[in-house]
């Protein structure tokens, strides 16, 4: 369509890196209705006509000029399907957060500043969000006290059987979440086998004393939600941990040992620095999920162990309050971002993958 | 092919509602919106008019396969039976979106509790039956007809109708319950479990304060039982609030005691003869689910065809045989005597065909309206704990 | 050092052991339910009390049709949104450990973000965004969903998969005369495939078990998960336990595949350059 501008066609990568953004934020402007009516029209016919200009500019140019467009080429499906489906709903559930309905069937709701929807969320589900922080931060240390250790002996000790035990890890998770939380709800049932054990090896007043079993009871209580909490996500701790013990070379162990004499002195000087990305990444990989998660409090606790993604799927697909529900996601998004940095600053890590 | 069948139908324009950036209100362009973006990739579809297929979407568990087979058999109607209705509240979520819009949604009949039909009556999603090809509607039990929502059941048919009491595990309990107040006891603390649907868990305590749930109509007069199931909840006295899966808890031994429904018990105690249902006496609730037309469906005379066989003692009897729950139709125990066997011995459950003194003690919920109705739920909802 | 200081560490050595095989145990404790209980003969509808032993949940597996459409149904969407993601996601991959260009630390921020926000942020906020636009829940709709965060998925594993590669290789083809594109399907393809295969493979796995992104978009669509969280409340047939075994069964028999391969592979490689 339009030649492009010599300058700018001498800056390739300049232009690829303008058009990538200009165009996914075109598609987040159409997605969340920024423009309507012609100027929406327009903008589409922009943003196609630049996609056009950029591939006639890598038709046209030389092997350099490729070679600066081709990774923006290479980027473009991907980000704009993630602008499209990932940043314009969060534009969208901002929208609503702020939205109020008419009247209790007005099916969809007004924007109308309702700001009165964000202390709705801190107030009414104070508990919920208290809750859900408190379990996945207990969850999370469970899964490190449970997948360091198992990642350190595959890493060290698993010699050829490395990949074979690092996939035994995996396979239980390849069974349906909701069928393993299910499973899970049959063992700590009253009359099921975890409760038995312990009876027998009469264990329940120890249980009791440590807030593990409530009334002779292990299921529909806290722990059992921590439990399960603790069993979904573990995969999750192991894998990174894994990853980072794995980079370690064994000469590098054994001069440590050398150094340091003991095993504990090499493992705290040596081996715990180096999995520190593990042990960051494998926190949030747990961490995030389990604080959003609806599942585990559903299947294994009670009233009393509500967690907010239940409260927020609730208001969304039960009660229809579409304005409220976004505000609670929005908190829960907010909390969890400041928790990461807080958590990131404390490791002093910047890389999160 | 199941679910395959239900692909999605992509809206036309969109309206905007709202105004938050700038925006013109050309609605012709919405067109250039996401929808159409997608349906470029995702291609449209539509159900094509043919009133020879009935698609009916019902509770779990709530029909056999053999009536399925049957009717298809004897009518030549396509018949889609599916089972995804869980929960009135979260079916009409679902249903919401495109029912607002206007749109049509896949089933053509579903099978709504009484006040959830209401509701969808209330809403114009439902069309009037042609209850001039359903002649053995005269089958209808007199008791059912006529409810206050739905004068004349132009809307409406009661699909199975069952009592909400008292279920308990005596494995566990350890003693016979017969009262509301059982649920209260110390001695099942933590052992006890309620119905996440409102008005059964909460008609059963108005009950047990000399209310009659007929006619309660605003919050405040229910107030006080909501106070006491909190304080209960609170005090650790009720483990959970459970829809159907309340038999699970049951069977394992996980509640002492819970709110339930006498079909599925009746179901579960064949596996475990210590698991009972009472109506307490202070009283039970009666329920019904029902079968509405859904608004958009074409399919009116299969639908007619559909609730014709069914209102037949014959196949309603075949039917109560297999969900164990009361039938709304006249004849049935005589027909469940003649197929003997197990079914002839459900002729003479109390829980199916109740005496007198029974259905005494049985009460069922009068319309509320919307605020009325918002207010209890909100207040249900918060206790919950969702 | 002394020789109590040896058997010190033998101790601390077994009992990091011990505790790695009672953590496998640990995983292993309900699959070992979940299997077991395909295989009982419960009385009524309600697969929970142990109540003998029985084959005939194996041999009518699919007598259940609701559930086997649902699978099917989780299969199809399993398959299309992975063959999506693993093209997009590759891409972004490709791009990422391949190129050094301008804004690639704001694409590696945005790749991580939806890996770093909870399911129901993710599914609430899609349909929310759905709902506004008023496009109707279903097959597209859930598709779309998986897409989205497979696409993260993919890219992210994929790279971290990659890091490594000497692209050099490429380089050195096309210095012998081959063009780019046939430099990178003959040498950098076939040897990045494995990585992309395995991203495949996981991400497929994460859209088959999707349940809460799954549930906020799906409307009407059953897929496994909602069917099986619909059956949770009501009875749960043995035959989900029959169906999760299988599914269970078939990952183990790609895992043990594809480890034979690799080492069939690093015998292989190891040949000609033993010395590394």
């Amino acid at each position: 369509m339009t030649k492009p501008h010599k300058r700018f066609a001498s800056r390739p990568e300049w232009m690829g890196l303008g058009v990538m953004v200009f165009v996914a934020l075109g598609v987040v402007a159409l997605a969340a209705e920024w423009v309507t009516g012609a100027p929406a029209i327009g903008l589409l016919a922009l943003l196609i006509s630049s996609v056009v200009a950029i591939i006639w500019t890598a038709i046209m140019g030389g092997l350099d000029t490729r070679r600066a467009l081709a990774p923006y080429g290479l980027l473009k499906p991907g980000i704009l399907w993630l602008s499209l489906f990932f940043l314009a709903p969060l534009w969208s559930m901002l929208e609503m957060s702020l939205s109020s309905k008419k009247s209790r069937f007005d099916f969809f709701p007004a924007f109308t500043w309702e700001w009165s929807n964000y202390s709705k969320a801190l107030t009414d589900f104070g508990p919920q969000f208290g809750r859900s922080f408190l379990y996945a931060g207990i969850a999370t240390i469970l899964t490190l006290l449970i997948g360091y250790p198992l990642a350190y002996v595959i890493a060290f000790r698993g010699g050829k059987y490395r990949s074979l035990l690092l996939g035994l890890i995996a396979v239980p998770f390849f069974t349906s979440y909701l069928i393993r939380t299910l499973a899970w709800q049959n063992l700590l049932s009253d009359s099921g086998p975890v409760v038995s054990v312990l009876e027998t090896l009469r264990l329940e007043n120890v249980m009791e004393w440590l807030h593990i079993m409530d009334n002779g009871r292990l299921i529909n209580t806290p722990a059992a939600v921590i439990g399960g909490l603790t069993y979904n996500f573990l995969p999750f701790m192991i894998l990174p941990i894994y990853v980072s013990l794995e980079k370690i070379d064994v000469r590098l162990m054994d001069a440590s040992m050398d150094l340091y004499t003991t095993a504990t002195g090499a493992f705290r000087r040596v081996v715990l620095p180096l999995s520190l990305p593990g042990i960051f990444a494998g926190s949030l990989l747990v961490f995030i999920p389990a604080a959003g998660d609806f599942v585990n409090a559903k299947f294994l606790g009670s009233p009393q162990t509500t967690m907010i993604g239940s409260s927020i799927q609730d208001q969304f697909l039960v009660q229809l309050n579409y304005p409220l529900a976004a505000a609670m996601s929005f908190v829960l998004m907010a909390i969890i971002t400041a928790s990461v940095l807080v958590y990131a600053k404390f490791m002093g890590t910047e890389d999160l993958t | 092919m199941g679910t395959r069948n239900n692909l999605p139908t992509w809206s036309g324009p969109k309206y905007s509602r709202r105004d938050f950036l700038v925006r013109s209100g050309l609605v012709g362009a919405g067109a250039l919106s996401l929808p159409t973006l997608l349906a470029a990739c995702g291609g449209g579809s539509s159900t094509p008019a043919d009133t020879k297929t009935l698609f009916f979407e019902n509770w779990t568990g709530y029909m056999d396969e053999e009536t399925v087979g049957l009717f298809a058999k004897e009518t030549g109607i396509d018949f889609k039976y599916t089972e995804a209705f869980n929960d009135n509240n979260e079916y009409f979520a679902k249903i919401q979106p495109a029912l607002a819009k206007g749109d049509k949604i896949a089933p053509d009949l579903i099978a709504p509790t009484f006040w959830m039909a209401a509701r969808l009556i209330q809403l114009g999603w439902v069309q009037k039956l042609d209850k001039s090809s359903i002649p053995n509607f005269a089958n209808l039990r007199d008791d059912l007809k006529d409810p206050s929502w739905d004068k004349g059941n132009e809307y409406s048919l009661p699909y199975q109708t069952g009592i909400a009491g008292i279920a308990y595990n005596k494995k566990v309990t350890g003693r016979e319950l017969k009262s509301v107040e059982d649920l209260f006891d110390a001695a099942f603390k933590g052992k006890i479990g309620v119905l996440t649907e409102m008005r059964d868990t909460i008609g059963l305590i108005l009950m047990a304060e000399g209310k009659d749930i007929s006619k309660v109509s605003t919050f405040n007069e229910a107030a006080n039982a909501f106070d006491r199931l909190e304080k209960a909840k609170n005090d650790g006295q009720i483990r959970s609030f459970t829809g159907n899966d309340y038999v699970d808890d049951l069977a394992a031994g996980n509640f002492a005691a819970c709110v339930g429904w006498s079909g599925d018990v009746l179901q579960l105690s064949k596996d475990n003869p210590d698991i009972k249902f009472i109506v307490p006496e202070e009283g039970g609730t009666s329920w019904y689910d029902t079968m509405v037309w859904m608004k958009g469906s074409e399919n009116g005379s299969s639908v007619s065809q559909w609730m014709n066989y069914l209102y037949d003692p014959v196949n309603a009897a075949r039917l109560t045989s297999f969900v164990q729950y009361m039938s709304p139709v006249k004849g049935v125990r005589e027909e469940l005597v003649k197929l003997g066997g197990e079914s002839a011995e459900l002729a003479e459950n109390p829980l199916l065909f109740p005496d007198d003194a029974t259905i005494k003690k049985l009460q069922t919920w009068g319309g509320l309206s919307e605020t009325e109705e918002a207010k209890f739920d909100e207040r249900f909802a918060s206790i919950a704990g969702a | 050092m002394t020789r109590a200081h040896d058997s010190k560490q033998k101790w601390g050595r077994r009992g990091i052991n011990g505790f790695a095989v009672a953590a496998m145990l640990y995983l292993f404790a309900p699959i070992f339910m979940i299997v077991l209980f395909s295989f009982n003969n419960p009385k009524g509808r309600f697969n929970i009390v142990w109540n003998g032993f029985t084959l005939k949940n194996w041999a009518n597996p699919f007598s259940h049709p609701e559930l086997t459409d649902a699978l099917v149904v989780s299969l199809e969407i399993a398959f299309i949104s992975t063959l999506i993601a693993t093209v997009l996601g590759t891409s972004i991959a490709l791009a990422l450990s391949r190129y050094k260009f301008k804004g690639s630390g704001g694409v590696n921020l945005f790749l991580v973000l939806p890996l770093t926000s909870p399911e129901v942020v993710l599914g609430s906020s899609l349909a929310t965004l759905f709902l506004a636009r008023g496009v109707s829940f279903g097959i597209v709709t859930v598709i779309i969903a998986h897409v989205m965060f497979q696409v993260s998925f993919v890219a992210v594993t994929l790279r971290a998969r990659i890091r490594g590669f000497d692209w050099s290789l490429e380089q050195a083809a096309m210095d012998l005369g081959a063009s780019p594109r046939r430099a990178f399907w003959k040498i950098t393809f076939p040897l990045i495939l494995p990585g992309i295969l395995a991203a495949a493979l996981l991400s497929f796995a994460l859209s088959i078990d999707d349940f809460i992104i799954t549930f906020f978009n799906a409307g009407s669509l059953v897929t496994f998960p909602l069917q099986i969280f619909g059956a949770s409340r009501v009875a749960i047939p043995p035959q989900i336990n029959v169906l999760a075994t299988m599914l269970l069964m078939g990952s183990i028999a790609i895992l043990v595949g594809s480890l034979i391969i690799e080492s069939r592979r690093r015998r292989l490689n190891a040949g000609p350059e033993s010395k590394r």
